[in-house]
């Protein structure tokens, strides 16, 4: 039997060994980084919204009792949408914070800057929303490749929206316009091959600079080639002031663009009743299931002001599909991670479930197949159906 | 093709005035000071969001709130507008002041630097109060497109036109006809000679660049319906305006106005042939006119005195 003092040493060396044990606890926290732009660049509404649908997949894990027994926590990093910040963000969340996976960025040039640093580490990435059709290929021939992602790809947005153009036209013409930053030259380059492989030329090429406000120019040489219809692909402000362009030479054929569109610049600039003539691709918007709309409302309670829900639901779903990948491999090493992505089985997540999301050969969770379309509507994201989406099949998506 | 071309021309010259506005604002400082203020662009990002914030002021938004739901009326337009062109002036005398004056007519360049530093506080306090996303900013005569002989445009932009072109009528009157206009060639011939005659020399420069960066601020409230509010728009205006102004000649006002309309009739026609070699094609033309003709295609000669 202790005596009293007995009992208050040993209470208070109890006390002591859990203070001691406390902060050890708090190091056994999961902890994934998150490495976007959330300010300064016209994707910063992504990246914003990316965020938080991590945030949110994160909260739900912590609330049905974490993983592995242990909580895990977004560890946030904002770069400004300049890469030498990219790249200082991800060293400093690799070397100080010890994540043991990323999630990022909004911009592709950004994210191809760093890359290669958990590459190297082996530490899994996981792009909710950069779109550049290189970014999971870079390291596919190193044999290791540690990069997944679970957002739209270039490729097959294009994929989607030549289809649609391709069986909405009535006199075969076809026309692009493109800004002349590297998303929109790209973007030129697969449309032409794309719609190559429908075996049609465009009617006109045009291209526009990214801060230009006037495009009737070139619109007009587009009206001339007696285009029916018009594919945009560019970034959301200079998008809006094609539409504005539109408008003053009145011209209004049947326009197609890019997830690009779904930034709110296309509407505060454009103005809802014009933004309303685009139809762009998604792969969910906050009305397409069920699950969809409550993780909207979810979000919504918390954050108002969130405006890009593709993003939120993107990450979202690489959360869970990167808890998923813990759980099967009973452990954070970032080669273990690796090997379980790769292995996956069927995961629930917002966008859809996934059945076998990744593979040594596929690192890409969506494609053209899980994309569709949709449009502004009084302000809001919704999905857009007429009789040509409901008439193209798989056959059409050629890319 | 007609009705392109004229479109084009319409296109062209609502962007040609703002260069215009500009190039007359380079002009002034130059003639009188020997300087070039080069943060004017950040002058006109800085003058589009003074407009914008008066008008969220003056209809009780939030300071970083959206315009789209407001009702702004043509007495807060007014308002708006006069007070952009006061702030920005203002701010021009600070420029002269902190960083133009102590370096003027000294050895070295200093003067570029430091206005050039002027501009990026100028821009990074913006960026502080009004954060880097671009804002819509209501036009005073509305949004609607205007059709004339199958040509759209916009109030805003034919606005600008006539704005650029009284403002260049009012100029060029008070140059030729004033005393103040006088005194100001005095001192743009020679400041000593200028100052013997009982000209407050320091008083005209004041002058200038209170008259410049107000017309600074007038091009971007001006401008923020046509392009929106963006505390990243000045930069690419002005490289331009300052095109115009090399073209026509920096130290002929009237040359610097005929610029800034050529350059930006002549970026719309490229457009309409091939949009991807305007900027070559544009800043080609700058060089070879600067080839042949320095001092611009309507400036006079000028000899510098070391």
């Amino acid at each position: 039997m202790l005596s009293k003092f007995g009992k208050i040493i040993t209470g208070s060396a109890v006390a002591a060994a859990l203070m001691i044990a406390m902060p050890a606890v708090q190091a056994q926290t999961i902890k994934i980084g998150y490495n976007s732009d959330m300010s300064a660049s016209g994707s910063a509404e992504f990246g914003l919204s990316a965020l938080w649908g991590a945030e949110q997949a994160a909260d739900e894990i912590n609330q049905a009792g974490g993983l592995l027994g242990r909580k895990i926590s977004i560890v946030a990093r904002d770069d400004v949408a300049q890469p030498p910040k990219a790249i200082q963000n991800t060293n400093e969340l690799l070397d100080n914070e010890k994540v043991i996976a990323l999630i990022g960025s909004a911009n592709s040039g950004n994210m191809m800057a760093w890359l290669h640093l958990p590459q190297q580490k082996k530490i899994p990435v996981i792009s909710p929303i950069a779109t550049a059709t290189d970014i999971t290929k870079r390291f596919e021939s190193t044999g290791e490749n540690y990069i997944f992602r679970v957002s739209m790809i270039d490729r097959d947005q294009i994929a989607l929206i030549v289809a649609y153009a391709v069986k909405a036209t009535k006199n075969k013409k076809i026309a692009f316009i493109v800004d002349s930053t590297g998303y929109g030259q790209q973007g030129l380059k697969d449309l032409n091959q794309v719609l190559a492989l429908h075996g049609l030329k465009p009617a006109a090429e045009e291209k526009f600079g990214g801060k230009d406000t006037d495009m009737t120019s070139q619109l007009s040489k587009i009206k001339a080639s007696g285009a029916d219809t018009l594919i945009i692909y560019g970034l959301a402000d200079a998008n809006a002031y094609v539409l504005r362009s539109m408008e003053k030479i009145n011209y209004f054929p049947i326009t197609l663009g890019s997830w690009a569109n779904v930034n709110t610049p296309v509407i505060q600039l454009a103005g809802a009743k014009l933004a309303e003539k685009l139809i762009f691709t998604a792969s969910t918007t906050e009305t397409s299931t069920p699950k969809a709309k409550e993780l909207n409302a979810a979000l919504l309670k918390k954050h108002p002001k969130m405006t890009a829900f593709v993003t939120a639901a993107q990450s979202y779903d690489a959360v869970k599909l990167l808890a998923a990948a813990i759980k099967q491999a009973g452990s954070t090493d970032g080669d273990k991670v690796q090997k379980a992505l790769e292995n996956l089985g069927t995961t629930d997540g917002v966008v859809k479930t996934y059945q076998k999301p990744f593979s040594k050969t596929n690192h890409e969770a969506l494609s053209v197949s899980d994309f569709h379309f949709a449009q502004w509507k009084s302000g809001r994201i919704v999905n857009y159906e007429d009789s040509v989406t409901k008439a193209i099949t798989p056959a059409d998506l050629l890319k | 093709m007609t009705e392109a071309l004229l479109q084009a021309l319409i296109s062209g010259l609502a962007l040609g005035g703002a260069y215009a506005l500009v190039a007359l604002g380079f002009s002034i400082t130059f003639t009188t000071t020997k300087t070039l203020n080069f943060s004017h662009g950040d002058f006109v990002s800085a003058g589009s969001f003074i407009g914008l914030s008066v008008m969220l002021l003056l209809t009780g938004a939030p300071l970083r709130g959206s315009i789209e739901a407001l009702v702004v009326h043509g007495n807060e337009q007014l308002i708006a507008v006069f007070i952009a062109i006061a702030v920005m002036g203002v701010l021009g005398i600070v420029l002269y002041l902190t960083a133009v004056r102590p370096f003027a007519g000294k050895p070295g360049m200093a003067w570029v630097m430091s206005t050039i530093g002027f501009g990026i506080i100028l821009q990074s306090l913006g960026l502080a109060i009004w954060g880097p996303a671009p804002m819509k900013v209501p036009a005073p005569f509305g949004e609607g497109v205007i059709r004339f002989f199958g040509v759209g445009f916009r109030s805003q932009e034919l606005l600008l036109i006539c704005v650029t072109l009284v403002v260049m009528g009012i100029f060029d009157w008070v140059m030729r006809k004033t005393l103040i206009g006088k005194a100001m060639r005095a001192v743009a011939h020679d400041r000593n000679v200028a100052a013997l005659m009982g000209i407050n020399v320091n008083a005209i420069m004041l002058g200038a660049f209170f008259v410049s960066s107000g017309l600074a601020g007038l091009s971007g409230y001006l401008l923020a319906p046509i392009a929106s509010a963006s505390l990243f728009m000045g930069l690419g205006i002005a490289l331009k305006g300052f095109s115009g102004a090399m073209i026509g000649g920096l130290t002929n006002p009237r040359g610097c106005v005929i610029g800034g309309f050529v350059l930006g009739i002549l970026e719309s026609m490229i457009n309409l042939w091939q949009a991807q070699w305007r900027e070559i094609v544009v800043f080609m033309l700058v060089i070879l006119v600067l080839a042949f003709k320095p001092n611009g295609l309507f400036g006079k000669k000028m000899v510098e005195k070391v």
